[in-house]
């Protein structure tokens, strides 16, 4: 009996076990990453103003900025100069605006908000360490001269440009 | 009638990201006599946005001719894109960098863009 069993565990067919890698690939780069963090909205405190300030009933949109090499980037943030849509507007549009740093992942990246340079409606900001930084941006456009704006839909465009070094 | 004021400035939308690498590429031989290529990638982490312009620049920000599969890249949200970038070897010494600015439509307020060097 013992040696009938043996003959039958000899004779039984072997199915060798498969494997087979599955490779899963990447790489890291340097990269710099321009993500919305905060919508923003026009307020309107006076007929012929329309204002992101806070105090202006406005809500200030803010930028986030991920790099994971230092010194590598520029920040460069423009406010708005035009309205990119607008019901039509028969006289000038007085446009202001500004940007500062509004919250940072690294306490080093407090020189940023003292190092920016600003040049028109551009604010340039050197991102020497590697990290996330929020950027607050406020624009006021201001219709003639006490001129009320008529209803409708306003919308601008802020840019956001991440210039590698 | 009191006329009705729609506030409506949106400067950013929702998770508004875009990402290109490299952040220094490199040009190659192409496979055309006379004609260098580098090879980027493109992210879009954008749903209000399903175009990005591709631009090559000096270092004084002026145009340079190129030649790509694409001058504006279709992407989807959450795509990722790869594009070739020919230039010519006559104008290569003058590339500083290769850009791609999203183009925004009507509702979206927020123009990102991102700019790789050649080193």
């Amino acid at each position: 009996m013992k040696k009938l069993l043996m003959v039958c565990v000899l004779l039984a067919p072997h199915t060798p076990a498969y494997a087979e890698d599955t490779n899963i690939s990447g790489s890291v780069q340097t990269r710099c990453l321009i993500t919305t963090d905060t919508n923003g909205v026009f307020g309107n405190p006076l007929p012929s103003k329309l204002s992101t300030l806070a105090a202006d009933g406005g809500v200030a949109p803010v930028v986030r900025y991920d790099v994971t090499l230092a010194d590598a980037y520029l920040a460069k943030i423009t406010t708005p100069t035009t309205f990119s849509s607008s019901p039509t507007l028969t006289d000038s549009v007085t446009w202001t605006g500004s940007t500062a740093v509004s919250k940072t992942s690294d306490a080093g990246m407090s020189v940023y908000e003292t190092a920016k340079v600003t040049y028109g409606s551009t604010t340039q900001f050197d991102l020497t360490i590697a990290g996330s930084t929020w950027f607050s941006s406020e624009a006021a456009a201001v219709y003639g001269v006490s001129k009320s704006f008529s209803g409708g839909n306003y919308t601008a465009i802020v840019l956001a440009e991440c210039i590698a070094k | 009638m009191r006329a009705v004021l729609l506030l409506a400035l949106l400067p950013f939308c929702n998770a508004v990201a875009h990402e290109m690498t490299p952040t220094y590429p490199t040009f190659m031989k192409s496979f055309m006599a006379g004609v260098s290529v580098t090879t980027l990638n493109l992210f879009n982490k954008r749903k209000d946005v399903s175009y990005y312009e591709i631009g090559v620049f000096t270092d004084e920000w002026e145009p340079v001719p190129f030649v790509s599969q694409y001058t504006i890249i279709p992407m989807k949200y959450l795509d990722t894109l790869s594009f070739d970038v020919y230039v010519s070897n006559l104008s290569l010494s003058s590339v500083e960098y290769i850009c791609s600015v999203s183009q925004v439509q009507a509702g979206a307020t927020v123009s990102s863009k991102i700019c790789s060097r050649i080193k």
